[in-house]
């Protein structure tokens, strides 16, 4: 068998490449096919990789706590809410926790001013303990401290992307920015985090949380999000569990009801990301995939041609001997190898414009092949060519060789 | 070296050492409602070592024998052994593999294949016999030698004349060391000069005791070997030890 595979192979090429042009046309179809599909993937997996390491900087071990209303409970007015009390539960009786940092938003996307300069941001109140639950350090100047918590200060730790926005210099530090009609003055500046997914993670203002819950003083009741780090030999689902029943209980929920919060983790949102960007990786690559078979027929066609071309050739072979799986293996191989070929030449390109796609467009990451996609190209070329070149190979297996003979 | 034409002898196969032995062999057609009897009971043996020509005018059933011989073709009726072996119960496979072992053929247009050179052309037949390609190499260059090509061994067909292709075909039905070389019409598509020199090879090939069967049409290309067989409407007509009168 492998006697026969190899002779195969041999006159395969013989005859691939005695006939180049043809060749090349004909395996255009793969070519583009693969090419199609590998620039889409590879552009996708960059992506996915990208945010992989976007979220292990977010820390991957760290929870985060909000309260959660249904749309129909919403409709009815009702509000769930995650309060001071049941942070300071948590703090109590939560195992496993590092540290932990409540969070109060403001209920809108705030107005910040600078001199003449104004932009709109997302303004936070948090405690110190945020810093090392969210890994989000000063690049100038300090954090904010319990003590700055403790006094209400009216002080905050900006992002580079507000800084930017209000053309703050360069030190940011000691000069006051305006947040909601009162004055803050900033202690400090964050590093630059980049985005994820078209959300900015350095427009960002953050203020003591205690600041924060004096400035939202009429409001009645607050509405917080408590974010937290495990300890390095604590269990995510563990303290999930644990967690839950903690609050389930301080809220006084009955077995049959469900929560009224939701605990995420870094991990799960990562998870939610890559499921995303594997289905549109499966839908468009499974569009582009069908040139593959248009490729796959241009193949068959071609081989048909070639098997009437070489009619003669082929009742030469069976007069001097050749069997029926030899002609068989002949063709068939060849299909493949025009194919496979077709892969190659394809996975090459398409891994070239996948780089030339995500280099051109800025703040794109870079295109990247796993693997599996590079063996699913080709092998999945292999395939059609295997598929589409049974039809052909069996009509030459199968001449009679004196009518093979007489052909003109 | 005997016609048997229907005598008890024939009846049992394994009588005698002949190489072929046919016996009753009839190839019918339908073309519509006609029945063409192509071959109409032809009754044969022939030995190792022989040359023996097969002439008769066209239509004369002269390429159906030829290609029934060559296990190219199956009789619709009667009996062939073939070197011990009764062909007709051989598979598809089976009889490739006999052609490759026992047969060697030489076509009137030669039959190269066009993309192969000399070398690769001789070789072909070894490549059905699992054997290594160095192997292959030597003994086709051995071939090659043979019909004194040893210089042309990388051209391809139509680098080559009409004499040197033929001989090109005939050390690729050489290079098998088959039981039998076939022939049709060889000189057919060559000048006097160089079917002189193919005839020589032929009779070269004869005395070191190959077995030569040829097809022809040509009265004098048929007289050069020990026995004529002349076929008329697929029966055989005339058999007679060469030098023989015709009449």
């Amino acid at each position: 068998m492998f006697h026969v595979i190899l002779e195969s192979t041999r006159s395969a090429l013989i005859s691939i490449f005695a006939h180049g042009l043809r060749s090349f046309l004909t395996t255009l179809g793969i070519v583009i096919g693969v090419a199609g599909v590998i620039a889409v993937v590879s552009l996708t997996q960059g992506m996915s990789a990208f945010i992989g390491e976007s979220f292990s900087s977010l820390g991957s071990n760290s929870l985060t706590i909000q309260s959660y209303t249904p749309i129909a409970e919403q409709m009815r007015g009702a509000r769930a809410r995650l309060t001071p009390e049941d942070l300071e539960l948590i703090e109590r009786r939560g195992e496993g926790i590092a540290s932990i940092t409540p969070i109060l938003y403001a209920n809108r996307m705030s107005q910040v001013r600078y001199a003449a300069q104004t932009t709109f941001s997302q303004i936070m109140g948090t405690t110190y303990a945020y810093r090392d639950v969210a890994q989000s350090y000063v690049r100038r100047g300090r954090f904010i401290a319990e003590s700055d918590n403790l006094t209400r200060r009216r002080v905050t730790v900006i992002g580079e992307k507000v800084l930017e926005d209000l053309g703050l210099p360069a030190n940011p530090v000691n000069e006051y920015v305006e947040l909601g009609g009162e004055w803050f003055k900033v202690i400090g500046l964050l590093e630059a985090k980049g985005e994820i997914m078209g959300f900015n993670q350095d427009d960002i203002v953050i203020v003591p949380y205690a600041t924060m819950r004096s400035l939202q003083g009429n409001q009645a009741r607050a509405d917080i999000q408590i974010q937290l780090s495990l300890s390095e030999n604590a269990d995510v689902e563990d303290t999930t569990r644990q967690l839950t029943t903690l609050l389930r209980n301080a809220h006084g929920l009955e077995p049959d009801e469900d929560d009224d919060f939701v605990i995420n983790t870094a991990e799960q949102l990562m998870e939610t990301f890559d499921t995303i960007i594997n289905m549109v990786t499966l839908v468009i690559g499974g569009i582009v995939s069908i040139s593959l078979l248009v490729g796959g027929i241009g193949i068959m066609n071609i081989m048909l041609v070639s098997v009437t071309e070489r009619t003669r050739e082929i009742g030469i072979c069976k007069a001097i001997g050749a069997k029926r799986h030899h002609i068989l293996a002949q063709f068939l191989i060849e299909a493949m190898l025009l194919s496979l070929l077709g892969g190659l030449i394809g996975l090459a390109l398409g891994y070239g414009l996948g780089s030339a796609i995500s280099s051109s467009i800025d703040s794109f990451p870079s295109a990247s092949i796993p693997l599996w996609a590079i063996t699913l190209a080709l092998g999945f070329s292999g395939f059609v060519g295997v598929l589409f070149g049974i039809l052909p190979a069996a009509k030459a297996a199968n001449l009679d060789p004196i009518d093979a003979l007489r052909y003109e | 070296m005997n016609l048997v034409d229907g005598s008890a002898a024939a009846k049992d196969p394994g009588e005698g050492s002949a190489l072929i032995r046919m016996r009753d062999i009839r190839k019918h057609y339908e073309m519509g409602s006609q029945t063409v009897r192509a071959l109409d009971g032809i009754n044969i043996e022939i030995d190792r070592g022989d040359w023996v020509s097969f002439i008769g005018s066209s239509g004369s059933g002269k390429s159906t024998f030829l290609n029934i011989m060559g296990c190219l073709d199956r009789p619709s009726g009667g009996e062939y052994f073939l070197n011990g072996v009764y062909v007709e119960e051989l598979g598809a496979n089976q009889l490739a593999e006999i052609r490759n072992r026992e047969i060697g053929f030489i076509f009137q247009s030669f039959n190269l294949l066009p993309r192969a050179t000399a070398l690769g052309n001789v070789m072909q037949p070894l490549v059905y016999r699992r054997i290594s390609y160095r192997r292959r190499k030597e003994m086709a260059m051995e071939a090659l030698r043979r019909v004194k090509l040893d210089d042309r061994m990388s051209h391809l067909p139509n680098q080559l004349s009409g004499g040197q292709r033929q001989r090109v075909a005939i050390a690729r039905a050489l290079v098998t060391e088959p039981s039998i070389l076939l022939a049709d019409e060889p000189t057919g598509n060559l000048d006097s000069r160089t079917s002189a020199e193919i005839m020589q090879l032929f009779d070269q090939l004869h005395r070191e005791g190959q077995t030569l069967i040829l097809v022809t049409h040509e009265e004098d290309v048929a007289g050069l070997g020990d026995r004529v067989i002349e076929l008329l409407d697929g029966k055989i007509i005339r058999d007679r030890r060469a030098g023989e009168p015709l009449h």
